[in-house]
């Protein structure tokens, strides 16, 4: 039996999966004399980040294996505890230290999640700055 | 004839075994390799792993390089170079 991807557990759910018009084009150099769409009035909102959703997908997804599902939540959970420590105030890392540090782990989520799980790196993509600014607001980070 | 029939039945359940295995074994690679790389460790691709027990593999990397990786008993995931 040859190995198979079974993505179809993967499909996007919740609001996390919606598609974002505009949100790689907001980078891109508009063309046309055409404003990106993410300055247009009535353009659609941001995808409303469901962090329950995105962790409930990282789990299921067969994209990752055990092990590297393991080392990834170690990461996770020690940038977390980096994050507390800078709401406490008990460390002097600085909040940019740590956003570089959450966009490297985003960027090897992402790499990991690319070939075998499109969706999910795609709705994990969109939600980056919502999900940084859940974690850089000390507010919204204690009820984590 | 019946013979020829059964030899041939039991071969294609063998080889779908192997099949299989070689799958799992693939994917344990890759799981593996993915592990190794996350932990910042050079393993261009994982050649061969050997089980040790629960969650415990020796991984051999095609450059050569061998790695010890476990989970620690308050599951961090360890990658201990050979």
């Amino acid at each position: 039996m040859p190995p198979t991807r079974r993505n179809s557990g993967n499909a996007p759910t919740g609001a996390a999966g919606a598609a974002a018009p505009g949100a790689k084009g907001a980078t891109q150099p508009p063309t046309n004399n055409t404003p990106p769409v993410a300055q247009q009035p009535g353009a659609p909102p941001a995808p409303t980040l469901d962090l329950n959703s995105l962790k409930e997908r990282l789990k299921d997804t067969r994209a990752i294996g055990v092990f590297t599902k393991l080392s990834l939540k170690n990461q996770v959970d020690d940038l977390l505890s980096q994050l507390r420590a800078f709401h406490a105030k008990k460390t002097t890392t600085s909040l940019p230290e740590l956003r570089q540090r959450y966009d490297l782990l985003l960027l090897k989520v992402l790499s990991l999640l690319q070939d075998g799980d499109p969706p999910l790196a795609t709705a994990i993509s969109q939600s980056r700055d919502s999900i940084w600014g859940i974690l850089s607001d000390p507010q919204q980070f204690a009820k984590l | 004839m019946g013979r020829w029939k059964s030899a041939l039945a039991l071969t294609a359940v063998v080889l779908g075994y192997a099949g299989v295995v070689a799958a799992d074994d693939a994917s344990m690679s890759k799981d593996l390799g993915a592990t190794i790389a996350l932990q910042g460790m050079p393993c261009d691709k994982v050649v061969a792993a050997q089980r040790n027990g629960d969650s415990d593999y020796n991984a051999t990397c095609k450059d050569g390089n061998r790695y010890h990786v476990f989970v620690d008993g308050t599951g961090r995931v360890v990658v201990k170079k050979l």
